[in-house]
């Protein structure tokens, strides 16, 4: 079962869910709008490389805005901390967003329970786009769950701004380098 | 958790969903199994999130409009559906999927209270042809939790479209166009 709008305020209150900061007139009928953050990573090797580290470099976006270019994978953050130890919270873009020919996620919208931080966003345009700070971006859901809960304790627990994959550090015995 | 078939068969009888036409024939597992609209909207210039999107609108002949990679398109559901009791989640299926063919960008959800037909951001992996009226995706209905809340009650963007919207996500950005 998926949220209502009431349920994700009264859950916050409770603190079965937590959005920091959270504003109520950033709630729907069925999820929170999250807003974009100031930093973009984008990897600056011409090949990603799954099982090593790959080196970045950040953008912060000005007040003006940036052009984010098709072709171009950025790494974006949500302003929000969000995160449950109850529910679990997917992640998609604003229907606005969409129509905009952005991408906001790739193919990863479910989190885990016990994750709070900053989401990473990756973003993919279809076409140059310009985005500005604190545009409200993207929204998570919050969905009811069955059976005993065993809390992430992951990779990318308590995430401050955009995350690069690390892959790499699951890599064991495979002769990647770690 | 998920409508089957029976499930949403009975909740149309019922006049807790609506899908406009409805035909029984298409109701699948878990899904209804919607059909693209003939109507499309070319978007091959720069976007700015700040500015309404510029476009071209052309009505998808019989016999069928090949889709270009990077270029966006906005095309629209030939049915309109709607529920105040569920929430609603759009997807392509696995045969549009194997066409290269992805039907929104990563915005699937549809809020308690919406009744649309819905708008699609329609990107094409490979130069792919498509047809008016083909089957295109799958809707699912979700069971939500907690006090309900209609999108009809937000005052929000999109309530009532009946074609294809662009986004105006301009009319929330300080400084953008109204």
């Amino acid at each position: 079962m998926i949220l209502t709008g009431p349920e994700i305020t009264a859950a916050h209150q409770d603190g079965r869910l937590r959005i920091d900061p959270f504003e109520p007139g950033q709630v729907n009928p069925n999820s929170y709008n999250v807003r974009l953050g100031p930093t973009l990573l984008t990897y600056t090797e011409p090949v990603i490389d799954a099982h090593r580290p790959n080196p970045t470099t950040a953008t912060r976006i000005g007040p003006a805005g940036y052009v984010l270019r098709p072709g171009e994978l950025y790494l974006g953050h949500t302003l929000e901390e969000v995160g449950s130890d109850t529910f679990v919270p997917l992640l998609f873009g604003r229907s606005s967003v969409g129509r905009l020919g952005l991408f906001v996620e790739i193919t990863a919208p479910i989190g885990d329970i016990g994750f709070h931080g900053q989401w990473t966003l990756m973003l993919s345009p279809t076409r140059p786009l310009k985005v500005y700070p604190g545009m409200k971006i993207g929204q998570i859901m919050f969905f009811v769950s069955v059976g005993p809960v065993d809390l992430y304790t992951g990779k990318y627990q308590a995430a401050t701004g955009p995350q690069p994959s690390r892959y790499w550090r699951d890599q064991t015995g495979t002769g990647a380098v770690a | 958790m998920i409508l089957t078939a029976g499930a949403i068969a009975a909740a149309v009888a019922a006049h807790e969903i609506a899908i406009d036409p409805f035909d029984p024939g298409r109701l699948s597992t878990n899904a209804y199994d919607w059909r693209l609209g003939e109507t499309l909207r070319t978007c091959d210039g720069d976007l700015d999130a700040a500015a309404p999107t510029p476009f071209t609108e052309t009505r998808i002949p019989t016999g069928g409009l090949v889709l270009e990679p990077s270029v966006l398109y906005l095309g629209v559901t030939l049915e309109r559906t709607g529920s105040e009791r569920y929430a609603q989640m759009l997807n392509g299926d696995r045969t549009t999927g194997a066409l290269g063919i992805w039907v929104h960008v990563s915005a699937p959800l549809g809020h308690a209270g919406h009744a649309i037909r819905w708008t699609l951001e329609i990107r094409a992996a490979r130069p792919v042809r498509i047809y008016p009226g083909m089957t295109f995706g799958k809707l699912v209905f979700l069971q939500t939790f907690g006090a309900p809340a209609s999108y009809q009650q937000h005052g929000l963007k999109y309530t009532a479209t009946d074609g294809i919207d662009i986004s105006r996500l301009y009319e929330e950005i300080p400084g953008g166009a109204t």
